[in-house]
């Protein structure tokens, strides 16, 4: 049996309402949600704008707290701020708009400030910086201004920022929903380097289909249920049930399930693979 | 006839007159024709932004022209406020932009400037907000009690009850999950077909653009990179990747296909188009 780094039970999550007004509209944005994430798994969470993912996201590294039930993070539950540090010293967060995170003038100020806070050693500290960015390829980067960086860029200098921290978890929400099409493939060809060589769990937050079935394990949260858990594979050849959620499938599972392949296939080489077959087979 | 915008060695520096100038936009000649949709693509970086700014005079040339219905926008300040009623400006994220007390209000905003009579303009938020999907009874609610998408729409509602000429849309489905890309996709689609007037979208997803443009300006290193068809531009797949940029997952397949030897067509960008190929390729041969 595999460690769990993050536990979800019967986890409900309902937005405070402040004023009467909302009070009436307040309705949980999670709810009963029961999962568990292993330790170096790659899991991609799905779910239309308003599911619930990025609530999910939030419950991940304690930036928010159930309303019902329990969320820990190896063992640890967040119920003092002690614990939440310690929560969020294994669990790293990064976020949609690179913008709003950056906070350094330089690249490697901007990596560096999360050791910093942690109270390490210079020369650790100095050690980190380097090892994060030559790790998201941004180490010939490290004198440049974040701002003048591309989005892809910026991202990775964000991610370099998280590992630093040397945490074992990193959950990513929406990482590319404002990039181009290479800022994104930069992105996900680094998460995938991190979850695969150092072993680090990687929790991604998407609306990209083609990115989810680069995962081991995709979740579909549907109106704050979670409605799917399984391989890509599985979730994937459930074309009609994703459509229903406000979901897709990728262009490559799109066509051969509407030739009626009945293989689920997850990317162009599978596809062109299995329309080769299905012509052959005509002849 | 005159073009609905056209630009003349347009040019813009960031940081002027520092060390650091740089053309965000060099010596651009562009032609959108009226009823035209228009798709640009570019990397981050490459202009895009800076060029459809120029377009409503949000931002000044350094030297060269925009011409909308072939006057200069520049030529003097009425011009100028005219350009940005005719041409409106959807921009990333509009319903950051909302901040009226009511979604009413928000909608109203640019009619409202446009000096138009209260008949007139309560007639235009309807129809926008009709045509949007912006419901009847969210009218009167503040904006900021709706959820992203709703907000989304009335942002987008926000620009169209202008009536502008050209509507030029920023990334408008950025962040969205697909069902609500889809639906944008289809409503700007719907736009057009039924006033009939020029629109311009700037996207990073390949899919989104084939499925809708009629013609392709791609952006690079702040000039005009390419232009065309879907067919002229997509077809050159291997200069778009080394702009950053892709082409749609279906056409890669189809050139891997061909790769494979099987006689299907290259210009494939849509599944719809794919799918119908490979039927028929099915049928004859099972006919045979």
């Amino acid at each position: 049996m595999s460690e769990k780094i993050i536990e979800f039970d019967n986890v409900t999550f309902i937005y405070d309402a402040d004023d009467d007004e909302s009070a009436v509209q307040a309705y949980p944005a999670l709810t009963d949600v029961s999962l568990s994430i292993n330790k170096g798994e790659f899991v991609a969470v799905l779910g239309h704008n308003g599911s619930g993912k990025s609530t999910f996201a939030k419950l991940c590294n304690a930036i928010l707290e159930p309303t019902k039930g329990k969320v820990s993070v190896k063992g640890i539950v967040p119920d003092t701020e002690e614990k939440a540090d310690e929560v969020r010293r294994i669990v790293g967060m990064v976020f949609q708009n690179p913008d709003n995170q950056i906070v350094a003038t330089i690249v490697e100020d901007d990596v560096a400030f999360g050791p910093e806070n942690l109270g390490i050693e210079p020369a650790e500290i100095r050690k980190r910086v380097d090892d994060a960015l030559k790790c998201v390829n941004m180490y010939d980067f490290r004198h440049r201004e974040p701002h003048k960086l591309s989005g892809g860029q910026k991202q990775r200098v964000a991610i370099a920022g998280v590992i630093a921290m040397q945490t074992e978890c990193i959950v990513l929400d929406e990482p590319t929903a404002m990039l181009d099409p290479m800022g994104r493939d930069e992105v996900m060809q680094t998460i995938k380097r991190l979850n695969r060589e150092m072993g680090i769990t990687v929790v991604l937050v998407t609306h990209f289909m083609d990115e989810a079935v680069q995962a081991d394990r995709v979740v579909v949260i549907d109106s704050g249920r979670m409605v799917m858990d399984g391989t890509p594979k599985e979730v994937f050849s459930q074309v009609e049930k994703l459509r229903s959620c406000g979901l897709d499938v990728p262009q490559s599972t799109e066509i051969c399930h509407d030739l009626g392949i009945k293989e689920c296939v997850l990317d162009v080489d599978e596809c062109v693979d299995e329309i080769a077959r299905l012509l052959g087979g005509a002849v | 006839m005159s073009y609905a915008i056209e630009t003349v060695n347009l040019t813009h520096y960031y940081s002027k007159g520092t060390v650091q100038q740089v053309a965000a936009i060099n010596d651009v000649n562009l032609q959108i024709e009226k009823g035209e949709l228009v798709g640009i693509i570019g990397h981050t970086g490459s202009g895009k932004s800076t060029l459809i700014s120029h377009f409503n005079g949000l931002l000044k040339p350094d030297s060269g022209k925009v011409l909308v219905d072939g006057v200069d926008i520049w030529k003097d300040k009425e011009t100028l406020r005219q350009s940005r009623f005719k041409v409106g400006l959807c921009f990333q994220y509009p319903e950051y932009q909302l901040f009226e007390e009511t979604v009413y209000r928000d909608i109203a905003f640019g009619p409202k400037n446009m000096k138009l009579s209260e008949a007139e303009i309560k007639e235009r938020v309807l129809r926008a907000a009709e045509f949007t999907g912006v419901k009847p009874e969210h009218l009167n609610k503040s904006p900021f009690d709706l959820s992203g998408g709703e907000k989304r729409r009335v942002a987008i509602a926000g620009v169209m009850s202008m009536e502008p000429q050209v509507l030029i849309f920023d990334e408008p489905a950025a962040g969205l999950d697909p069902k609500g890309r889809k639906d944008l996709v289809e409503l700007i689609k719907n736009y057009r077909k039924q006033t009939g007037s020029t629109v311009i979208i700037v996207s990073h997803s390949m899919e989104d653009i084939a499925g809708m443009a009629d013609r392709i300006v791609v952006m690079n290193n702040s000039s005009v990179a390419m232009q065309g068809s879907v067919d002229e531009v997509y077809s050159r797949g291997n200069e778009l990747r080394s702009m950053g940029l892709n082409v749609p997952e279906i056409t890669e397949i189809f050139a891997k296909l061909r790769a494979k030897g099987i006689d299907v067509p290259a210009n494939v960008y849509t599944v719809e188009q794919g799918e119908k190929i490979l039927r028929s390729l099915i049928e004859r041969r099972s006919a045979r």
